[in-house]
């Protein structure tokens, strides 16, 4: 093997021995790139230290602007202005947008952001660009990310002295397996190997850390702990319940869901300018700007509501228009009741999944951007019937710190004083089945099942000597199956011919606990010993894009002729 | 195939790599469920004793996911924890819980390990309503009742405790001196349904150890608490087979049947590799 392009340079790193035996192990850096902001940190040896950048920024913002010639992002780049954001050239808000097709909710609510989102409506991916010296720049939210994560990777390195290979990144608990498959895409442009964490797990795993630190330094009982965490940032609202104890986070539930902070500016804005957006539907830079005039107010009033009742807002949007109001933190709950009624759902959803009652809950922990708003605040305090909330956790450096020490743990390095002597045990976030019984979903691992984890269910035919039978693997919680995020397919051939409802097919799916999905499909007859054929193993997902007709088409070509029902064991 | 067991190398070629981040890597679904797998109980999996709370299950299942969980030992742990996963499931439920002890527990005193020798007493001549059973955890070995009643009593010199060998093997007058005679009154009369439960559960059950502590074997510290929630889950079972039981979770015997199945596949795709590996490097 060729010497490694990089050596390491420091000698209070790894010992000596280590460095001649392989370069590993390497601790991973976490990396948390949230809607609006994002950040990265590192296991220093004894904590965990998030890097700041060369203007002494912990926490940076997750934007790349094509101004110039090659794009910059937030990381190194630093705007002359807020409103510079605004004016068409900077791309954000991407993580709402990666691996969404334009029939989505989510995709066309990013309608209303200053760069052009367009949308076609047939189900494939939505076209977004930059506005660049008066032209429409393409660009896709998978390069957007991979660029903020070569800014974070060049800045570590910088500092580390060394090359990063491996991150461990925060991810919303709602993303599909597609949408992680396009994050890690993002992460192969960057040149990194990736392993992704929901978020509200990550910050589980800090708690878990902080807890047996308690128990070391004699201030903590050591007992189980059961802790809500509660996670809303500017695009996506998780909740996760973990069981705490002997530095294990055993996560019981998971729920999330796309509403965010920028649910709430989008409401806000609607409310002070009701006729926003057929004002600025025709994306001339007049009223980008505008449009941008009228974010930066109604987020500047949103962040002030957090700490006062009421906020002037007072600003000339050109063309005429003036906007002068007062807004109550009363009139700002009632326009996103809505927001806040899901998050109460959110909550009550993980609570009742994970079996667990608000006099089980020893801690809340709310962390996320949104973290800071009073209703949230009040809301979780009402449902835990707790009189306050967990405290000594960052809201912004929760998740991240967590990734970074998962990225320790996953590093397999040992710590003298046993601080990284903890274990992060996650469980699938959405069901994962198939469709049959006519369109039915039929989960296969149910929502919430610990990770690694193998199951398996037996089908059966539908026609007599059929001999083929299409298996479509689906992820998400609705009955009908072409609700749920569409992962991939296949085809089991050789079934033995027989009468329909007498050939025995096996599904059996495997969840690594890195997260790997792979379905395993095998045919026998009754009795049969060994199964008519080699076993079908795909690793999932398959599908690449276009999910919406995908489906569609496959059912139009082949109808009820390779179609599946579950088996009614007898008995 | 004892092939199997001893391969792990098969999908790590690169020891030094086992550590870093596994995301991208392939590797086959491999068989690393050893053979005792199918002898293997929840119980035994976790290494705790059948009687044992949810808090030490837990407590149980906590330290032998650090040491196995794959985040931590690598690939090799995935089969281990499924199982691991699949016997936590079904213990931390108390409805399955029960109904996982009834299936198991049913088995084990009805098909088990019974005979003389075993820690299971013989009877001579009829049966009687009654039968003597001796409490383990409270003798002291003092050998008091096998001087009395030598062709009833036995010591068990491992354990270091008395234990009924052959049920009415005295005539009764020495049975009732060598009862008498117990300075601890370990020594009960009991009655003939609950002296298969009774002696079961006296078994030392082998109790797994993480790393160099906690090995051993358990037995239940009180049994007669033990024995009384034993035979409660029994007549569940039994009424339950009566009314048809609604399950939720798969029993024991699904479970099997899964992890043979899941074997079968392994197997044959280990076979594959097998033969693979061969090919590529048998002639070197």
């Amino acid at each position: 093997m060729a010497e490694p392009i990089y050596t390491v340079a420091s000698d209070s790193e790894t010992t000596g021995e280590e460095k001649t035996t392989s370069t590993f192990p390497e601790i991973a850096v976490g990396i948390d790139i949230g809607t609006s902001q994002c950040s990265i940190a590192v296991w220093n040896g004894s904590q965990v230290e998030l890097l700041k950048n060369t203007r002494n920024q912990k926490i940076m913002r997750s934007y790349v602007t094509f101004k110039d010639e090659t794009p910059s992002g937030g990381v190194s780049n630093e705007l002359s202005h807020e409103y510079d954001m605004l004016s068409g050239a900077a791309i954000f808000n991407m993580k709402r947008l990666i691996g969404r097709v334009d029939t989505d909710p989510v995709v066309r609510a990013s309608k209303s952001l200053p760069f052009l989102v367009q949308t076609l409506d047939i189900g494939v991916r939505p076209f977004v660009a930059a506005l660049v010296n008066n032209v429409w720049r393409s660009t896709t939210p998978e390069e957007v990310l991979a660029i903020f994560i070569v800014e974070l990777k060049v800045m570590a390195e910088y500092q580390l002295k060394r090359p990063i290979r491996n991150v461990v990144l925060t991810i919303p608990v709602s993303f599909s397996r597609f949408q992680l498959t396009r994050v890690e895409r993002a992460c192969a442009m960057a040149g990194l190997q990736v392993r992704l964490m929901p978020e509200p797990t990550a910050v589980a795993l800090l708690y878990a850390q902080q807890q047996q630190q308690a128990v070391h330094e004699g201030m903590g009982s050591g007992s189980e702990k059961i802790a809500l965490i509660f996670n809303m940032g500017a695009g996506y609202c998780d909740v996760a319940v973990s069981a705490v104890g002997g530095g294990v986070s055993q996560i019981r539930a998971l729920a999330g869901s796309p509403i965010g902070g920028e649910d709430l500016l989008q409401n806000t804005m609607k409310y002070l300018l009701p006729n926003s957006e057929s004002i600025f539907s025709h994306r001339g830079i007049d009223e980008i700007r505008r449009m941008g005039l009228l974010r930066v107010v109604t987020q500047d009033a949103i962040h002030k509501l957090s700490y006062q009742s009421s906020v002037q807002i007072d600003v000339n949007l050109g063309n005429g228009s003036k906007l002068r109001k007062v807004l109550s933190r009363e009139e700002f709950e009632m326009v996103n009741s809505k927001v806040f009624e899901k998050c109460e759902n959110l909550i009550k959803q993980c609570l009742h999944d994970a079996r667990v009652g608000t006099e089980d809950l020893s801690d809340v922990v709310v962390v996320g951007g949104c973290s800071y708003i009073p209703k949230i605040r009040n809301l979780l305090m009402e449902i835990s019937k707790k009189k306050a909330l967990h405290e000594g956790i960052d809201p912004l450096e929760a998740a991240v710190s967590g990734a970074a020490l998962e990225g320790a743990i996953a590093s397999g390095i040992g710590d003298p004083f046993g601080s990284l002597d903890l274990l992060s045990i996650q469980v699938t976030p959405l069901a994962i089945g198939i469709r049959a019984d006519g369109n039915s979903f039929i989960p296969i691992i149910p929502k919430n099942t610990t990770m690694p984890a193998r199951k398996e269910l037996v089908f059966t035919t539908v026609q007599d000597n059929q001999s083929e039978a299409l298996i479509v693997v689906y992820e998400g919680e609705e009955t009908r199956a072409e609700e749920n995020h569409l992962l991939g397919y296949f085809k089991i051939i050789g079934i033995p011919p027989a009468p329909k409802g007498i050939p025995e097919i096996t599904i059996c799916m495997d969840i690594d606990s890195s997260n790997m999905l792979r379905v395993l499909a095998w045919a026998t007859l009754p009795g049969g010993q060994h199964p008519a054929t080699p076993y079908m193993e795909v690793k999932m997902p398959t599908v690449d894009d276009g999910h919406g007709w995908c489906a569609e088409a496959l059912h139009g070509k082949y109808g009820a002729t390779m179609e599946l029902v579950t088996l009614r064991k007898k008995g | 195939m004892p092939a199997m067991a001893s391969s792990p190398s098969l999908a790590h070629p690169n020891d030094h790599n086992k550590h870093i981040l596994r995301r991208q890597r392939w590797t086959a679904i491999r068989c690393s469920v050893r053979e005792r797998t199918n002898e293997t109980n929840y119980y035994e999996l976790l290494g705790v004793s059948a009687d044992s709370s949810a808090q030490e299950i837990k407590e149980a299942y906590r330290k032998l996911q650090k040491k196995y969980h794959p985040d931590i030992a690598g690939q090799e742990g995935h089969e281990y924890t499924l199982r691991l996963n699949e016997a936590y499931r079904v213990l931390m439920r108390d409805d399955q819980r029960k109904e996982y002890d009834t299936s198991m527990g049913g088995m084990r005193v009805r098909f088990g390990n019974y005979g003389p020798g075993l820690g299971y007493s013989s009877w001579k001549g009829p049966v009687r309503p009654q039968a003597l059973f001796v409490d383990g955890n409270a003798c002291i070995g003092c050998r008091e009742c096998v001087h009395n009643a030598s062709n009833t009593f036995t010591m068990d010199e491992t354990l270091g405790r008395a234990r009924v060998k052959v049920q009415y093997g005295d005539n009764d007058q020495k049975i009732q001196v060598s009862v008498e005679s117990c300075p601890v009154n370990c020594i009960y009369w009991v009655e003939k349904e609950e002296l298969e439960v009774l002696e079961y559960l006296m078994q030392p059950l082998p109790k797994e150890g993480y790393g160099v502590f906690g090995g051993g074997w358990e037995i239940p510290a009180n049994v007669f608490m033990a024995a009384k929630a034993f035979t409660k889950q029994l007549k569940r079972q039994k009424q339950d087979t009566k009314y048809g039981t609604e399950t939720v979770g798969e029993t024991p015997a699904q479970a099997e049947a899964r992890v043979t199945a899941t074997m079968k596949i392994q197997r044959e795709k280990f076979y594959g590799v097998w033969n693979w590996v061969k090919q590529v490097f048998g002639d070197r």
